[in-house]
């Protein structure tokens, strides 16, 4: 009887954490201009704002933010680039993952093509080392207009990159890359943009 | 003339130096452009015990910091000091109250960086006893005007500011060029654990004295999420001023929390 219990007891722990994971909402902002740690903590100190705010996680490196909210807050969009910049930062890229399964997102990557026909995937091979590289890389990207989806991995250096090619061809992506500071195989990051590049972004140049 | 020298060699040096270091956490005599966050406020003190050529005197400041906005700030410095002069008088008093305002006007932020530059003034109202040491308590009224300008990356940073500091009722006006920059001993992480040293130097020009002193601060500097542990050693590299204002050493003992 006692093993019933508990184990009703455990289920219904689980069934209520469950239901409450599922209630939150997922936010990620791409925020510009922490360059310290006690940056990051000015960040934070002003989402706390936003009473039940949880999981809250910030990657100074790569300016990754994110965080979950309780869902019946219905937290906008708007309003959480509205708290970065009162927090003093810049918001580059947000989205919402809702608890019901929908997305939103600001970035310009999705905003006006909803007429796309022609998307294709491709790899392209990257140069970099690191998640800050990944951060520059994939910004770079994401400025292009006709980009739908972008990842690039360390490990293997290639950039996975959906577009529409009615707007884009990988060789304007490539060049794109480049002038982030990451070379790639068909096109080279100029001396001055590579010596600007933090000391862990530094990746080995191969010589033609 | 070789004094001339000497200082342009130290720029350089510095100049050379802050190209090659980290910068992380606030500065420890110098003042730093990135404010926390609208709406938040911090406190802090800095206490002072600095030796010079009249005596002891030992400066124990209460500060707080409010931001109205992200990029507007005020403070109140209401401090205390107690003095041990060479002729023998000694004593304590409450020292010069210090009202101070900062405005960000430049705000360029990238991936990992931001460089941003304020303006600042500093009101120091005379509610001190006239000890004649500078930034102290001389019983004066005095208006500082200045800019603030910084670089924080992940690979580097600096802070400079510059400004001048009018005394209507004295001949001490200053004008004071401060840098600052850090070196953190711990890989930058967040939530933050850092401990960082800091390389401060500060220029002041006496304006009608014609006196010039080049002070070099030596800090190191415990961080914890939101609080700041300090304790930097401050000495003159250049000291070619008037013989009562000669100064000896300074040690700063300080900290800092904000909510």
């Amino acid at each position: 009887m006692k093993t019933y219990i508990l184990s009703f007891m455990s289920m219904l722990l689980l069934s209520s954490s469950l239901f409450a994971q599922n209630s939150m909402d997922f936010f990620e902002v791409q925020v510009d201009g922490l360059g310290c740690p006690f940056c990051a903590y000015g960040l934070e100190k002003k989402f706390k704002e936003f009473k039940g705010i949880k999981e809250v996680k910030i990657d100074i490196e790569t300016g990754d933010f994110s965080f979950s909210y309780p869902s019946e807050k219905a937290l906008s969009l708007k309003a959480v680039v509205l708290q970065v910049e009162k927090a003093g930062y810049s918001p580059m890229k947000t989205s919402i993952k809702r608890a019901n399964g929908t997305t939103e997102t600001d970035a310009p990557v999705n905003s006006d093509l909803s007429d796309i026909v022609a998307v294709v995937s491709q790899d392209i091979f990257v140069y970099g080392n690191c998640e800050m590289c990944e951060a520059r890389i994939l910004k770079a990207t994401s400025r292009l207009v006709g980009v739908t989806e972008a990842a690039w991995d360390s490990k293997t250096k290639l950039l996975s990159i959906s577009f529409d090619e009615k707007l884009l061809n990988k060789d304007a992506i490539s060049k794109a890359v480049a002038a982030a500071g990451h070379d790639t195989k068909t096109h080279k990051t100029g001396a001055a943009t590579y010596e600007n590049l933090p000391m862990c972004c530094k990746y080995e140049r191969v010589k033609k | 003339m070789k004094n001339r020298y000497q200082q342009l060699l130290i720029t350089a040096v510095f100049a050379l130096f802050s190209l090659t270091v980290l910068a992380q956490g606030p500065p420890i005599t110098a003042d730093k452009p990135i404010m926390l966050g609208g709406g938040s406020f911090t406190t802090k003190t800095l206490m002072e015990f600095r030796k010079t050529a009249m005596g002891q005197f030992n400066y124990v400041p209460i500060m707080l910091h409010y931001l109205p906005t992200s990029n507007s700030l005020v403070a109140i410095h209401i401090p205390y000091i107690t003095y041990d002069l060479q002729d023998g008088s000694s004593g304590q008093s409450f020292a010069d109250m210090k009202l101070l305002g900062k405005y960000q006007f430049i705000r360029i932020d990238g991936t990992g960086k931001t460089f941003r530059v304020v303006a600042k003034t500093l009101q120091t109202l005379p509610t001190g006893k006239e000890l004649g040491v500078m930034e102290l308590s001389s019983g004066l009224y005095q208006g500082y005007y200045g800019l603030v300008a910084g670089y924080e990356s992940l690979r580097y940073g600096i802070s400079v500011e510059l400004g001048f500091n009018s005394i209507p009722q004295g001949d001490l006006d200053v004008l004071q060029h401060k840098l600052g920059f850090g070196l953190p001993l711990l890989k930058p992480q967040y939530p933050n654990r850092q401990i960082n040293l800091f390389f401060e130097y500060n220029h002041q020009w006496l304006w009608e004295e014609k006196g010039y002193m080049l002070l070099y601060a030596q800090g190191i500097q415990y961080a914890r999420k939101n609080i700041t542990f300090d304790l930097a050693y401050q000495i003159p590299l250049v000291n070619d001023m008037p013989i009562q204002m000669d100064f000896k050493r300074s040690l700063f003992l300080g900290t800092r929390f904000t909510f």
